[in-house]
């Protein structure tokens, strides 16, 4: 199976059912994308596969063979963030920050769709998303914020 | 000073945003890691009749099974150091006093060959009836559940409660309009953290333990370890300040100190991750509360006296909970001053999973009960809810239960800004009063010398 992450394509070693998860931390050493539940009820597991906002923790990797997958690593840098990693940042919708991995790639996900999302819509695509520090209300700004603007 | 009142950026944000910072479950594991899984018990009391580990230690891929026997220090406890007694066991040896109650650590190859192994332990029991409601801990004939009773006794003064006393309570009940009680009873909480408990222990060749951690509590873990491993902390190096969520569940130690005895005996790196599953039934929560609350109230709004118990579920042992009652008991008028008062409070232990710290420990339960008893007073009084607040409030010079002199208070200014807030009229002079030092008796003029004056007792 080859799986392509963040641009860099890799053979990959695991068994076909592992889950995507367990791959891309364990095998490929790339560790944004947290095991918090492992039960696909929290969210912080999530990746983009081919442009669609998935649980990495309930895909088996074989099902994903081919795919191109961006973690939170490839959406931008400490150096160059996105638009949207600097609204995080700024309204301070990062706390703990181990919920971020996955509210930053699903609302990247959806503003790559829907670039003007109504704060309903906005609500709808992160509503699977567990934080247990913000409330939420800033992670909502922060995407607001960046509504409209080129990703 | 060029920090104060400037918006800063969140020091650790960046790496938060950009999926950079390495989180314990992050951190590389050594060429060589162990896997650990815990043998629990399955009952919520029961005495250990046999256990036997020879299947579970025969299996390929396991490294070391430790017991109760492989702790210098079995049992500590987390106020040790406050001269709180020592009660909690980190393996059970003879007595299981909750679900999930750790018997045992296997250390193997994976996670997949340690739980295996920990299916394969043989395990022996004599169930005892459990103590879940705290309010039967008196019955008798009422399991005991714990080497001192069903309740802590070791306050200072060698009580067996928190008590507090101020002024005359008898005489306010005696000269009271109206007398209002009322129960309430705060629920368990679980902290749920995104991250799970997580330990890495990685031993150096000199003896020395580092010790990955995501303790929101780096200093007191090490003197918890060190305490159990009878290890001077020259020999614990703790890697840590990342945390993933706590909430208060990650100031006590949960993983560290076994993971480092098992380090010790496999002489190899160990690792010990929870599942969430774990994380919600054997994590401690948010201690459940019992509160009775009766005040002496005048027809105009004063409360002259409050009586109250408060009754603490600590779980199976005390780790803080004495600390979360006392912090309790200080604030058991709220934000208001009540010239008598007799306050007595217990931990009282039960077969749940120990209780702990979260957000407000012990005072967001004595806050909920208190300000809705305020709200039921000022129901039965037929009293704006506004106004009893305001009336009773915290002003300069007014004296707390347990002492202290209040120099600040901003009860006042609160409830007026909520009023605003919430767009309601304060009426009259409610409107324009400050936390200013009351004029004569913290009572008004025409209640001065009906009570005991607080300052004679």
């Amino acid at each position: 199976m080859r799986i392509t992450v963040n641009g860099t394509a890799h053979e990959l070693a695991s068994a076909p059912l592992t889950p995507l998860l367990h791959v891309l931390r364990e095998e490929l050493h790339i560790t944004s994308p947290k095991a918090g539940c492992q039960q696909g009820s929290c969210g912080t597991c999530t990746v983009i596969v081919d442009g669609e906002a998935r649980r990495s923790c309930l895909l088996p990797v074989a099902a994903v063979d081919g795919a191109h997958i961006t973690t939170l690593e490839g959406i931008g840098t400490p150096d160059a963030l996105s638009p949207l990693q600097a609204a995080f940042l700024e309204k301070a919708a990062a706390q703990c920050g181990f919920c971020t991995p996955g509210f930053v790639t699903a609302a990247t996900a959806l503003l790559a769709e829907n670039a003007t999302p109504s704060r309903g819509e906005i609500r709808e695509a992160l509503s699977g998303h567990y934080c247990r520090c913000t409330g939420y209300v800033k992670i909502l700004e922060a995407v607001e914020a960046v509504a409209g603007r080129a990703l | 000073m060029k920090s104060v009142g400037a918006s800063l950026p969140k020091y650790d944000g960046i790496g938060h945003v950009t999926g950079t910072t390495v989180y314990v479950d992050d951190v590389p594991t050594p060429n060589g890691t162990l896997w650990a899984k815990a043998l629990r018990s399955p009952a919520h009391r029961a005495n250990i009749k046999r256990i036997d580990y020879t299947k579970a230690a025969a299996l390929p891929g396991v490294h070391a099974i430790v017991t109760h026997e492989d702790i210098p220090v079995n049992t500590y406890g987390h106020l040790s150091g406050l001269g709180v007694p020592a009660d909690e066991p980190l393996l059970a040896e003879s007595e299981l006093r909750y679900l999930g109650q750790p018997i045992a650590l296997v250390v193997a190859e994976s996670e997949a060959i340690a739980a295996e192994a920990v299916a394969a332990i043989t395990l022996e029991l004599e169930e005892l009836e459990p103590l879940f409601d705290i309010r039967k801990a008196w019955d008798p004939g009422a399991p005991q559940i714990h080497q001192w009773g069903n309740w802590y006794t070791q306050f200072e003064g060698g009580l067996d409660r928190r008590q507090i006393r101020k002024g005359d309570v008898d005489a306010a009940f005696d000269r009271a309009d109206l007398i209002v009680e009322g129960v309430y009873r705060p629920q368990a909480i679980e902290h749920v953290p995104m991250e799970t408990q997580v330990c890495l222990v990685v031993p150096e060749p000199s003896g020395k333990l580092v010790i990955h951690s995501c303790t929101q509590a780096m200093y007191f873990s090490m003197g918890v370890v060190a305490a159990h491993l009878q290890l001077p902390l020259n020999k614990l190096k703790f890697v840590g300040g990342t945390v993933g969520g706590g909430f208060g569940g990650k100031v006590d130690t949960a993983t560290e100190t076994l993971c480092a005895v098992a380090a010790r005996k496999a002489r190899r790196p160990v690792k010990w991750r929870w599942t969430r599953e774990e994380e919600f039934l054997v994590s401690s929560t948010r201690a459940p509360w019992h509160v009775e609350i009766a005040d002496a109230v005048s027809k105009d709004g004063w409360i002259l006296g409050r009586k109250m118990l408060t009754l603490h579920d600590s779980g199976a042992y005390a780790r803080f909970s004495p600390y979360g009652l006392t912090k309790h008991s200080f604030h058991h008028t709220g934000a208001y001053t009540i010239p008598n008062l007799r306050f007595d409070g217990y931990v009282v232990f039960s077969n749940r999973v120990p209780t702990t710290a979260m957000r407000g420990f012990g005072v967001t339960s004595v806050s909920y009960s208190t300000e809705i008893h305020l709200q039921r007073i000022a129901h039965e009084l037929k009293i704006d809810p506004y106004e009893i607040r305001l009336k009773n409030a915290n002003r300069i010079g007014d004296t707390t239960g347990n002492g202290v002199v209040i120099t600040d208070p901003s009860t006042v200014s609160t409830i007026q800004m909520v009023a605003e807030a919430a767009g309601d009229e304060l009426k009259g002079d409610y409107r324009t009063m400050t936390s200013a030092m009351r004029t004569g008796d913290l009572l008004p003029e025409h209640l001065v010398g009906q009570l005991g004056n607080p300052e004679d007792h």
